[in-house]
């Protein structure tokens, strides 16, 4: 795996490809030390099988134990039934074992792994523990900080579990899938910085793909977003994610993201930080 | 009566000229950061600084990433504490220049690479060790000073510094 990273990475530089605080992607980079990330997730996604659409709410705290070390939980709601209902959880932990940085660059490596439970039903070849299956994903990201452009990817295995207690994972589908992804954020504004006020710009498009290793089915996604950050505190990201390859069967892949994100910096300190 | 004045005074005198000089009293930072473009970062880095209760105020050159810290008279803070700050941030010091005391600068914990001239009260010093310039910056250290056994070491436990005036 480790070796795909590393070729991937070599690929990646060739490229002159800023910044990395991705939607579906988590960057190698964790948030601050005692700094705690709340946000919540909104997505509605047009639903294939039936009519209508499939709207998720995903509430999320996000805290840096240390320099290396952050750790997210996660809840799930959909309204996938007639009403909006939590479905589940995740807990998640990312561990930054590499870092070379120089002035405006950075090249970085982390290992992450996620576990997550969910009671709803499997309707699905594709594996989601994001807000559709219980069970876990464990695997490694590399960035790459250049300037103004970030490149991140991310390779991970990710397993299905049975959705406790009434949907146990269907026998016929394959229960386990490599995921890739590739992202790409660049700072579009502002050319120049005049204060921690000034409402910042990111255009990314991150590419998302899974392979079931049981009989290699496969899509591949693309999410368009842009990103506006706010007093360089508050985030705003807007993304639509266009399903561009699929040889599986997927209840709902194209659909809009939501997502709300705020920073409370440094929680520890007594001192009072305007 | 005098007399035991007198003695008192130079006593204290003595005590605090001591003490003055046991540290650097470190008047102000200039920090430049690496590994980063975007404000959301500089701002992790300027919280963190702006936490500690020794400064006074922090300024940012956004486009540099340069932190200028401003810190409380009698503070006893070592270069280390501002590494911690900005690596907690997730980033990296590449280069750190103080505005010290010249009197307290030569002695421990600090090392002068090259003898620092005493025509001043204050002198701009840049730290040279590990993890206080940038990883080629340290490469090029290295080399110009490979008589410095000690800048070889790493540990927070010496400085070794140049002046810059």
């Amino acid at each position: 795996m480790q070796r795909i990273i590393v070729f991937l990475s070599i690929f990646l530089f060739q490229y002159s490809v800023a910044q990395e605080l991705f939607l579906v992607t988590d960057p190698a980079s964790n948030v601050p030390a005692n700094s705690l990330g709340v946000n919540v997730l909104q997505s509605l996604f047009k639903e294939t099988i039936k009519d209508g659409y499939n709207y998720h709410l995903m509430p999320e705290a996000t805290y840096g134990l240390n320099r290396n070390l952050m750790f997210r939980a996660s809840a799930f709601v959909s309204n996938r039934g007639k009403d909006l209902i939590t479905e589940g959880g995740s807990f998640f932990a990312k561990y930054r074992f590499f870092s070379s940085d120089d002035l405006n660059s950075h090249f970085r490596l982390a290992a992450f792994g996620r576990y997550s439970f969910n009671n709803a039903d499997i309707h699905q070849e594709q594996i989601d523990i994001m807000g559709h299956n219980t069970g876990f994903e464990t695997g490694i990201v590399a960035t790459k900080l250049i300037k103004k452009l970030a490149i991140s990817s991310t390779v991970s295995f990710e397993k299905a579990l049975d959705n406790q207690p009434n949907y146990p994972f269907p026998k016929e589908l394959g229960n386990h899938a490599t995921n890739y992804t590739l992202s790409f954020g660049k700072l579009i504004h502002p050319k120049t910085y005049t204060s921690f006020k000034q409402t910042n710009i990111n255009f990314m498009v991150e590419f998302v793909g899974q392979t079931i290793n049981e009989n290699g089915k496969s899509f591949l996604d693309a999410v368009p977003v842009i990103q506006f950050i706010f007093n360089s505190q508050a985030r705003v990201d807007l993304g639509y994610r266009q399903e561009l390859l699929s040889s599986m069967q997927r209840s709902a892949p194209n659909g809009l993201y939501f997502n709300l994100y705020y920073t409370f910096f440094d929680l520890k300190s007594g001192k009072n930080v305007e | 009566m005098k007399t035991i004045h007198l003695q008192y005074y130079i006593l204290i005198t003595l005590f605090s000229l001591f003490f003055s000089s046991s540290y650097a009293q470190i008047s102000k930072a200039e920090i430049r950061a690496t590994g980063l473009t975007c404000s959301m970062c500089s701002n992790a880095i300027n919280k963190q600084l702006k936490s500690m209760p020794e400064v006074s105020a922090v300024t940012t050159d956004l486009n540099t990433n340069t932190f200028t810290v401003v810190l409380k008279a009698g503070n006893t803070l070592t270069p280390s504490a501002f590494k911690e700050k900005v690596e907690q941030a997730g980033f990296f010091i590449g280069s750190l220049v103080l505005t010290v005391s010249t009197e307290s600068i030569s002695q421990k914990p600090y090392i002068q690479v090259k003898p620092i001239a005493k025509n001043n009260k204050q002198v701009q010093i840049k730290v040279l060790d590990k993890g206080y310039v940038t990883e080629k910056e340290f490469k090029k250290v290295g080399k110009t000073y490979q008589n410095l056994p000690s800048l070889q070491k790493l540990n927070e436990s010496d400085f070794h510094i140049i002046a810059l005036n």
